[in-house]
């Protein structure tokens, strides 16, 4: 479900990158507001609770409660933790909410954040898997899943295209790229790998000041 | 105790490369999981990742607990749960006092942008291996063809959860 989000995600991220770069130089932040864990908690768990996939969907969803109905950030703040949130690894949604809930309550608040955010999966999950799960085998619900498998290649293919349309818009990149391929088809090399070196490629060829993720 | 200390293991490297979103982490979860440690067929990782982007929350954590139940039950779930989110959790910990201006540092986004094409030559390659696992006749072909039209022709329109369910009814009836 990703696909279409990630690749708009880097769209949006990109601009935002540009646009808090200028706020964060020209205006100090405003004071925080000392906002209870109680409270972190209960609203990234609504948010964990009732957004379907991570990435941008929640995203959106955080900067609509956070930002424009309950005010306890302000634009800037939060366009600077998505950036950063996107400048690591790992899901964005789990970090978007470890760098809000810091900012928001320090430590405490940010682990009422990413608990509140994590946790709704986590229990939603069990119940499947407690509940749900035995009747997987059966041969109606089996075929179901099996033409969602097909539908995730599909997706996987489509993610593939949406991606490289954005990103492989010069020569250089083509090449971190195929190298990069290479290494997993070839020499199958561990993914993580294959990151750190695509990582260190582009750092040595794409051109230094800022850009535009993609 | 062992099988939890190595579910463990494989979730934090699952977490710590799941760069840039969910699909990410299918060929992360492909590798790990199916290829290296046999811990799960073809088909019920196939599954797992179908129920994972059904549920709410991030696909990351949904198939990390999934997989570590299946794997273990309840505890299984809980470390590969936690295993997932730990590598980003951690680097976010040590980043604290520069956080604010890591986004937007110039060399931080070289090496971002370097990554990205490593996602994408990852996720090329998950729709290569994963797609010939998955497809095995002319039918199936046409239904992921069919999936990958909608999906390019409703972009930003309609969200790709439904191209997912669609092909799982359309395979109630063909298959």
């Amino acid at each position: 479900m990703l696909s279409a989000l990630l690749f708009c995600r880097m769209k949006i991220d990109g601009s935002w990158n540009a646009m808090s770069t200028e706020q964060f130089h020209t205006k100090p932040d405003e004071a925080p507001l000392r906002i209870s864990c109680a409270d972190i908690f209960w609203t990234f768990f609504r948010i964990g609770l009732f957004t379907l996939g991570g990435g941008l969907a929640m995203t959106t969803v955080m900067r609509h409660e956070l930002v424009l109905k309950r005010r306890w950030l302000a634009d800037d703040g939060f366009m600077n933790e998505l950036s950063t949130a996107t400048a690591v690894p790992g899901a964005i949604a789990v970090n978007l909410a470890y760098l809000q809930g810091r900012r928001l309550h320090g430590g405490l608040g940010a682990t009422s954040a990413v608990l509140g955010v994590v946790l709704p999966s986590f229990f939603v999950i069990l119940l499947i898997a407690w509940f749900a799960m035995p009747y997987f085998g059966q041969p109606k619900v089996a075929v179901f899943f099996r033409g969602c498998a097909i539908g995730v290649g599909g997706q996987l293919a489509f993610t593939s295209f949406a991606f490289g349309r954005k990103l492989l818009r010069s020569w250089p990149k083509m090449a971190v790229c195929a190298g990069a391929l290479a290494m997993t088809v070839v020499w199958e090399m561990h993914p993580i790998w294959v990151l750190v070196v695509a990582g260190g490629l582009g750092f040595a060829l794409t051109k230094p000041g800022p850009q535009a993720p993609g | 105790m062992q099988i939890l200390l190595k579910l463990f293991v494989s979730f934090a490297l699952i977490g710590l490369g799941a760069y840039g979103g969910g699909l990410v982490t299918i060929p992360l979860i492909q590798h790990e999981l199916v290829d290296q440690r046999h811990w799960l067929t073809f088909d019920e990782m196939a599954r797992i990742l179908a129920i994972s982007q059904m549920t709410p929350g991030p696909i990351a954590i949904n198939a990390a607990t999934l997989v570590g139940f299946q794997i273990a039950g309840f505890w299984g779930a809980v470390a590969a749960t936690v295993a997932v989110v730990l590598p980003s959790l951690s680097i976010l910990l040590c980043l604290a006092p520069f956080m604010d201006r890591i986004g937007q540092n110039a060399k931080v986004l070289r090496f971002k942008a370097g990554m990205q094409l490593g996602i994408l030559s990852l996720i090329l390659f998950a729709a290569w291996s994963y797609g010939t696992a998955a497809i095995k006749n002319g039918q199936e072909l046409l239904l992921a063809v069919a999936a990958f039209l909608f999906l390019i022709v409703s972009e930003g329109k309609v969200h790709p959860i439904w191209a997912i369910l669609a092909c799982g009814a359309v395979g109630s009836i063909i298959f």
